[in-house]
C-alpha cells in the first residue's frame, strides 16, 4: 500500500522557468494495477517518480507500507528503489550494444548479488516472457514489442514487488498492447503491484486494472476503483 | 553460467603481472651475477686508471668527459658530422680520405 | 563477499561497453603503452647506467692532474711528481701515458693507454684489446696481428696478447693497451712526458686540502678529482635522459590533451547513458566506481604493458632503439649488457604521472550527469 498525502511537486523552484506539475495530491494506491491517465502535461509522470522514489515531493509525505520514504535521505531512497521498484520507461531505455542478457543483469550490478544468481533469475524472467532465445543478442535486433519485454525482464530482476510503467502501450499496435496487458494480468496474479500512466482507451478499459485515476493540470479530477 | 566479459581482460591482466614478477625474478636471479661482473668492471677501473665509460667515442670530450679539456670542444674526427652549427659553414680538410660514414672531402663540396 | 561481486559486476559492464568500441579502445592503451614504454625505457636505462658508473669508477684515481697550455691538455713533465708526492697526505703519484688513435681504415677513435699496473702490462710488441677493436677490423682467426698506420705507408705491427672481455665493455670496449717503451716509440712520446698524473690520497676527506696545497705549487695545472667524475656523470646521464624525458612528456601532454578531450567531451550517448543507469537503481557511487574502472583499465594496462615491455627491450634485449641515438657519429659502440636498476621513485612517478590524470579524466565530467536526479530519463 502506497500513499499520499498533500503531495506537490515544483520543478525550477524562484527560478524563471518554474513548473508546478502536482498539487496537493492525497491517494492511496492498493495493490493490483492502477492505472494514472490525463492528457500530457497533467502530472501523470511526475507523479509516477515520486511514487518511485525518483523524485522528492515539494511538500507533502509519501509512505510505502507505512513508512514514511519521501523525508529519507538520497541513499535510502536510492536503496529502496533498487530493492522496491521496477521501472519501464516510455522508450524502454536499454543499453545499446549489449546483449538482452547484459542489459536485464544491470540493476542487480549495484546490489553485490552473486553473478549465476542474477543471471538464473534474469533467465527465468526472460523465459517467462518469451525471450529467452534473444537473451545473446544485441539489444538492437529486437522488435518494438520485444524490445518492451526486454525492459519489463529488466525491471523485474531485482524481485521488486512494485513495477512502475509510464505510458507502456504508446508505441505498440493492438496485438502488442493486449500481448502487455497480459503479461500486467501475470504479475497481478504474482501479488505484484502495477502503476501505469496512460491515456489509452484499451488500458483503461482492460480486465486487469482495479484502480483508474484521471489527472488534470496536476490535481486528482476522479479515481475509480 | 557464460563467459562474463571481464574474464578475458583480468587474464590479459593476470599475465602482464606474471610478465612483470618474472622480470621481477629475473632481476633478483641475475643480481649476484651482475654484483660479480660490475667487481670486475671495478677491478679493470683500479687496474687501468680508467676515468670515463667508452660509450661516446666520437670525439676526446665525449670519451672522456671527466677530463676533457676546459675549453676546446673540437672534433677529433675532421669528417665526422659536427655537434654545433658552426660546422655546417666551414668545409673540412681536403687531404681526409674516405671515412666510416663513406663519404669524402670532396663529397661535401 | 556482496562488496566483491558489486566490483565485478561494475567491471563486467565496463568492459562490455568498452568492447562496443573495441578498435578505439584497444588503439587508444596501444598508444598510451607506447608513451610508457619510451618514458619507462629511458628511464630504466639512465638509471643502469648511472648505477654502473657509480659501481664502477668509484675505483678511478683519487686526483688525476692535467697541464693546461693555451687552453688545451698538454703533456706534463716528470718533474711535478716530487713536487706532488712532497705534500702531506699524498701516498703516490704515478705518470700515466694515454692517447687517442684515429684509425683511418674504419674510422673509428680508440683509446691507447699504458696499463699503471704490472698484471695489466702487455710484452713489448703485443697489445691488449679492448672488445670493439677485432669486431670493427674484423679479425676472424686467432693470432691475426693488428696492424695500425699513423700516416700514409706506415705501418706497424702488434701481437695481440688478449682481449678484454664483452663483460666489462661499457669502460674497455675501444681500449688498446700498450707497454710504455711501444707507447712512447709510437707515439713519440719523449721520456719524462706524461699525459697526466694520478695521485692517490690516504685520507680522501683531505683531497680539498692535498688539492689547495697542489695549486699553489703547480698554479697552471688542472685538477680533476674523483667526486668530479663522478658528478660529470651523473650530469651527462640527466642530461640524455633529459632529452627522452623531454621528448616523451611532449608525447604524453599531447595524450593528455587527446584523453581530455575525449573525456570531457561526455557524448550525449554517454550521458544518457549514465541517466538510464541511475535510473535503474546505480546511485552515484556506482557510476563513478564504474567510471574509475573504466580510466583504471586502460590506464592501468598500459602502464603495466608499457613498462613490462621497457623491461624486456633495456634489459633483455640490450636498448636496440636508443643505441643509434648514443652511438651518434662514433663509429664504436660497445656491446655490453646492462644490469636491471630499478628507481622505484621514478617508476612510482610514471605510474601517478600516467594513471592519475587519465582517471580524472574520465570520472570528472562523468560527475555532473552522475549526479543528477534519476529521474532525468523519465522527461
Amino acid at each position: 500500500m502506497i500513499t499520499l498525502h498533500g503531495v506537490s511537486k515544483t520543478y525550477n523552484e524562484g527560478r524563471p522557468n518554474e513548473v508546478t506539475a502536482l498539487r496537493g495530491i492525497d491517494l492511496a494506491i492498493a495493490p493490483g494495477v492502477t492505472v494514472l491517465m490525463g492528457p500530457s502535461g497533467s502530472g501523470k509522470t511526475t507523479l509516477l517518480s515520486l511514487v518511485g522514489c525518483m523524485a522528492r515531493p515539494t511538500t507533502g509525505r509519501i509512505t510505502l507500507a507505512g513508512e514514511v520514504i519521501s523525508s529519507l535521505p538520497e541513499r535510502f531512497l536510492t536503496d529502496l528503489r533498487r530493492r522496491r521498484f521496477g521501472f519501464v520507461f516510455q522508450r524502454f531505455n536499454l543499453i545499446r550494444g549489449l546483449s538482452v542478457l547484459e542489459n536485464v543483469v544491470l540493476p542487480a550490478a549495484p546490489l553485490g548479488a552473486p553473478r549465476a544468481e542474477v543471471e538464473a533469475r534474469a533467465l527465468s524472467r526472460l523465459e517467462a516472457l518469451g525471450l529467452a532465445g534473444k537473451a545473446r543478442m544485441p539489444v538492437e535486433v529486437l522488435s518494438g514489442g520485444e524490445t518492451q519485454r526486454a525492459a519489463i525482464a529488466r525491471a523485474l530482476v531485482n524481485d521488486a514487488p512494485v513495477l512502475i510503467a509510464d505510458e507502456p502501450t504508446a508505441n505498440l499496435d493492438t496485438a502488442l498492447a493486449h500481448r502487455f496487458l497480459d503479461i500486467v494480468a501475470g504479475l497481478r496474479a504474482e501479488g505484484k503491484t502495477v502503476i501505469l500512466t496512460s491515456h489509452d482507451p484499451r488500458i483503461i478499459s482492460a480486465a486487469p486494472v482495479t484502480a483508474v485515476v484521471e489527472l488534470r493540470d496536476g490535481a486528482i479530477l476522479q479515481v475509480r476503483s | 553460467m557464460s563467459l562474463r566479459p571481464a574474464t578475458p581482460v583480468l587474464a590479459a591482466f593476470g599475465a602482464l603481472l606474471a610478465l612483470a614478477g618474472g622480470e621481477a625474478a629475473h632481476a633478483v636471479l641475475t643480481a649476484p651475477r651482475e654484483a660479480a661482473r660490475l667487481q670486475a668492471e671495478a677491478r679493470l677501473v683500479r687496474d687501468l686508471g680508467l676515468t670515463d665509460l667508452a660509450l661516446f667515442t666520437e670525439a676526446r670530450y665525449t670519451r672522456h668527459p671527466s677530463l676533457a679539456d676546459l675549453a676546446t670542444a673540437f672534433q677529433d674526427n675532421p669528417l665526422s658530422f659536427d655537434h654545433f652549427p658552426s660546422g655546417s659553414l666551414i668545409a673540412p680538410p681536403e687531404h681526409f680520405g674516405p671515412t666510416a660514414l663513406s663519404f669524402s672531402a670532396g663529397d661535401l663540396r | 563477499m556482496t562488496a566483491l561481486n558489486r566490483h565485478r559486476a561494475l567491471l563486467d559492464f565496463t568492459v562490455a561497453a568498452l568492447a562496443r568500441r573495441r578498435v578505439k579502445t584497444l588503439a587508444l592503451v596501444a598508444v598510451f603503452a607506447a608513451v610508457v614504454f619510451l618514458l619507462a625505457s629511458a628511464m630504466f636505462f639512465a638509471a643502469s647506467l648511472r648505477r654502473e658508473a657509480e659501481a664502477t669508477l668509484a675505483g678511478a684515481p683519487d686526483l688525476i692532474v692535467q697541464s693546461l697550455s693555451l687552453g688545451r691538455q698538454t703533456m706534463i713533465g716528470a718533474e711535478a711528481v716530487p713536487q706532488l708526492a712532497a705534500i702531506r697526505g699524498v701516498t703516490g703519484v704515478e705518470g700515466r701515458l694515454w692517447g687517442y688513435f684515429y684509425d683511418r681504415i674504419n674510422g673509428a677513435n680508440y683509446t691507447v693507454m699504458v696499463p699503471d699496473t704490472a698484471a695489466m702490462m702487455p710484452p713489448p710488441g703485443q697489445v691488449i684489446l679492448g672488445e670493439a677493436v677485432p669486431r670493427l677490423r674484423d679479425f676472424k682467426w686467432q693470432g691475426t696481428p693488428l696492424f695500425l698506420s699513423r700516416r700514409e705507408g706506415d705501418l706497424v705491427r702488434f701481437d695481440i696478447a688478449r682481449t678484454l672481455g664483452t663483460e666489462t665493455a661499457l669502460l674497455s670496449a675501444d681500449l688498446i693497451l700498450m707497454n710504455e717503451a711501444d707507447f712512447r716509440s709510437f707515439f713519440n712520446v719523449p721520456a719524462g712526458q706524461f699525459t697526466d698524473l694520478a695521485v692517490s690520497v690516504r685520507n680522501p676527506r683531505e683531497l680539498s686540502t692535498v688539492v689547495a696545497k697542489a695549486t699553489i705549487r703547480l698554479p697552471e695545472a688542472r685538477f680533476v678529482t674523483r667526486a668530479d667524475i663522478a658528478r660529470t656523470y651523473q650530469k651527462l646521464f640527466d642530461w640524455r635522459e633529459g632529452v627522452m624525458v623531454a621528448l616523451a612528456f611532449v608525447a604524453l601532454l599531447a595524450f593528455a590533451i587527446f584523453a581530455a578531450d575525449k573525456a570531457s567531451g561526455l557524448s550525449a550517448e554517454e550521458a544518457r547513458e549514465i541517466g538510464i543507469l541511475k535510473a535503474i537503481g546505480w546511485d552515484t557511487r556506482d557510476v563513478i566506481a564504474m567510471k574509475l574502472w573504466e580510466g583504471g583499465l586502460i590506464s592501468g594496462g598500459a602502464f603495466l604493458l608499457g613498462t613490462v615491455l621497457a623491461y624486456a627491450h633495456v634489459f633483455w634485449a640490450g636498448a636496440p632503439l636508443f643505441a643509434p641515438l648514443l652511438k651518434g657519429w662514433a663509429v664504436i659502440y660497445p656491446e655490453f649488457r646492462l644490469t636491471p636498476a630499478i628507481d622505484a621513485l621514478q617508476l612510482g612517478t610514471l605510474f601517478l604521472l600516467t594513471t592519475l590524470p587519465y582517471a580524472a579524466a574520465t570520472v570528472v565530467p562523468v560527475w555532473r550527469s552522475a549526479a543528477a536526479d534519476p529521474d532525468a530519463v523519465m522527461r
